[in-house]
């Protein structure tokens, strides 16, 4: 089976490089997903071309997220700005990875081309503290409108994990030498 | 309900006397409790007269932060977590966490335990629509549905309890495979349920989707087209009932949904109707698949081969499946820990209510309970 008109995910690659080449600055195949990584000046223009282009096509929106890469190593980075979206017709998928900058996180809103981020957008301010200039409603959607601070990054250490370390203790006796 | 009634009163004080009737714009506010939705779901919807001019979904009453939680446990523990989103598909919600472990980790699933997640799926499935079969019909008004559609889950549903220990919260699946095997009698059993499914659903369809007040009430009503279904991210029946030719079972099969003959169910128009004639039709197709996967159902082991401790190596993969509700999506970064770094999850419900406000603006207050339940959506699903 699969789906009629789909194409191969090297062609796809072909097909996001002959349409957005200067425009990212990568693009790799990653289990089967095209992975772009956009700077946030180029991302509606990026975006605007995935959904309209015919050979693209990219018209489903699947999410949009963020990753505080912060703690995951060398090379990591920094905190970014993660958008997925599908092509039905040629059943594409594309991963846009945005790097934003982590002291004033930024990122222009794709709520215009795709609505669906109306409500992801809202929650990646809130979770991660990027900002979305241009959303028309940039309000709340999960927390309190007084909470402070943006979970989802590391920085943020749940409150449980800070009086008892993950995994604990592993037997009575290494329990009872930490006291706990 | 409550409502402001200054609108109203206003408008009498200075509309009646001149004997003409006017309207002004009131807001009515639905829930956070209503019997209408599958958790708390509040609803600030702008009226006019008998028009809603805009709905606005509040979410996050039960929001529990899921996404920050599973960063600190371990693959084997977040199956219960994630087991607790969508609480009426429970092991559906189990399976992307297990392919996403499976697919970096590079497990190989043995046949026997790929037939048996299927078969698992797919009565969890039909579990799903039969609930949103009986829950829509209530919520219109009907209450017969809801007596049958609970008789023919039971059986079902005692299936899965003799399987899992479980009637909603499963967490059967494991990275790697099940468990444990099916009990002694799972076959007969499951095979007597779903059977009894196929047989008496003709009834069921015609009950409601035969019934002239029902299609009164839900053709034409609430319409989704299909660019909006794709703009918003709308999948699952809600999808396929505006014309949206898509199931991640077909399109990219996962597990071994390649080896059974089963059809996509979509309807052109986008409206109550539609949508939930899809639902109902899925769930015909969920019990042929059950039907072949026992019938080709091979022995053998239930699990890979697994290390003991489960740790994904570094990199990222995005696995998508069909949720009774749509596609459910985790987007998984590992470090090489025992834990996820960071795991995005895209749940249906989510994608399909946030298209809600647009189907509801300019639509009869008294279509939004209707169009309400044919989003068939559960409120776990959305705040995670």
């Amino acid at each position: 089976m699969g789906r009629p008109g789909a194409v191969v995910p090297e062609e796809a690659l072909d097909r996001v490089e002959e349409a957005l080449g200067p425009w990212v600055e990568k693009h790799e195949l990653n289990f089967g997903a095209v992975d772009l990584v956009c700077k946030p000046e180029n991302l509606v223009r990026v975006m605007r071309t995935l959904h309209d282009s015919e050979r693209l096509g990219c018209a489903f929106f699947t999410f949009l997220s963020g990753v505080d890469r912060s703690e995951l190593g060398a090379g990591g980075g920094g905190l970014e700005v993660l958008i997925h979206v599908y092509s039905p017709e040629h059943a594409i998928h594309v991963t846009v990875h945005v790097p934003v900058d982590p002291a004033a996180p930024e990122c222009p809103s794709i709520s215009g081309i795709y609505k669906g981020a109306l409500w992801h957008e809202r929650e990646t301010h809130e979770m991660f503290g990027i900002l979305f200039p241009d959303h028309p409603n940039l309000t709340t959607l999960y927390l309190p409108e007084d909470f402070e601070g943006h979970p989802m990054l590391r920085s943020f250490k749940l409150p449980t994990r800070v009086i008892k370390e993950w995994p604990g203790a592993k037997d009575p006796e290494e329990a009872a030498a930490g006291g706990r | 309900m409550a409502m402001t009634t200054e609108g109203p009163r206003r408008a009498a004080r200075e509309g009646g006397a001149q004997g003409r009737l006017q309207t002004e714009e009131m807001i009515l506010n639905v829930g956070p409790q209503h019997p209408a939705t599958h958790g708390v779901f509040r609803l600030l919807a702008t009226i006019d007269g008998e028009i809603l001019i805009n709905a606005e979904p509040v979410i996050g009453y039960m929001h529990r932060g899921y996404e920050k939680l599973v960063e600190q446990r371990d693959y084997r523990q977040i199956t219960n977590l994630v087991s607790r989103m969508d609480w009426l598909s429970g092991i559906n919600n189990e399976l992307p966490l297990a392919l996403a472990v499976e697919q970096l980790m590079e497990i190989e699933v043995p046949p026997r335990a790929q037939y048996l997640r299927v078969i698992l799926c797919e009565m969890n499935r039909i579990l799903n629509h039969l609930m949103f079969f009986a829950s829509f019909g209530a919520e219109l008004g009907a209450i017969t549905p809801t007596f049958y559609a609970f008789r023919e889950r039971e059986d079902i549903q005692r299936v899965m309890e003799a399987t899992t220990g479980g009637r909603m919260h499963f967490g059967f699946f494991r990275p790697g495979g099940l468990k444990e095997d099916v009990p002694r009698g799972f076959v007969d059993d499951a095979l007597q349920g779903v059977r009894q499914v196929i047989e008496r659903l003709p009834d069921y369809e015609d009950l409601l989707v035969g019934n002239e007040i029902f299609k009164q009430r839900t053709i034409d009503v609430g319409v989704l087209d299909k660019e909006a279904a794709y703009s918003y991210g709308v999948t699952g029946p809600i999808a396929r009932g505006s014309g949206a030719d898509m199931d991640v079972r077909r399109d990219e099969p996962y597990l071994v949904y390649d080896q059974f003959d089963f059809d996509v169910c979509s309807a052109p128009n986008g409206d109550c109707f539609d949508r939930f004639w899809v639902l109902v039709r899925e769930v015909g197709e969920s019990a042929r698949i059950v039907e072949q996967a026992i019938e080709g159902l091979p022995p053998g082991p239930i699990m890979g081969k697994v290390p003991r401790v489960v740790q994904a190596p570094a990199g990222e993969v995005y696995v998508r499946t069909e949720n009774p509700l749509g596609e459910l999506g985790m987007y998984l970064v590992s470090d090489g820990d025992r834990r996820p770094y960071r795991l995005k999850i895209r749940t249906p419900s989510y994608n399909n209510v946030s298209a809600l406000s647009h189907v509801l603006a300019n639509t009869y207050v008294s279509d939004m309970i209707a169009i309400l339940g044919s989003f068939f959506f559960v409120l776990g699903d959305i705040d995670r």
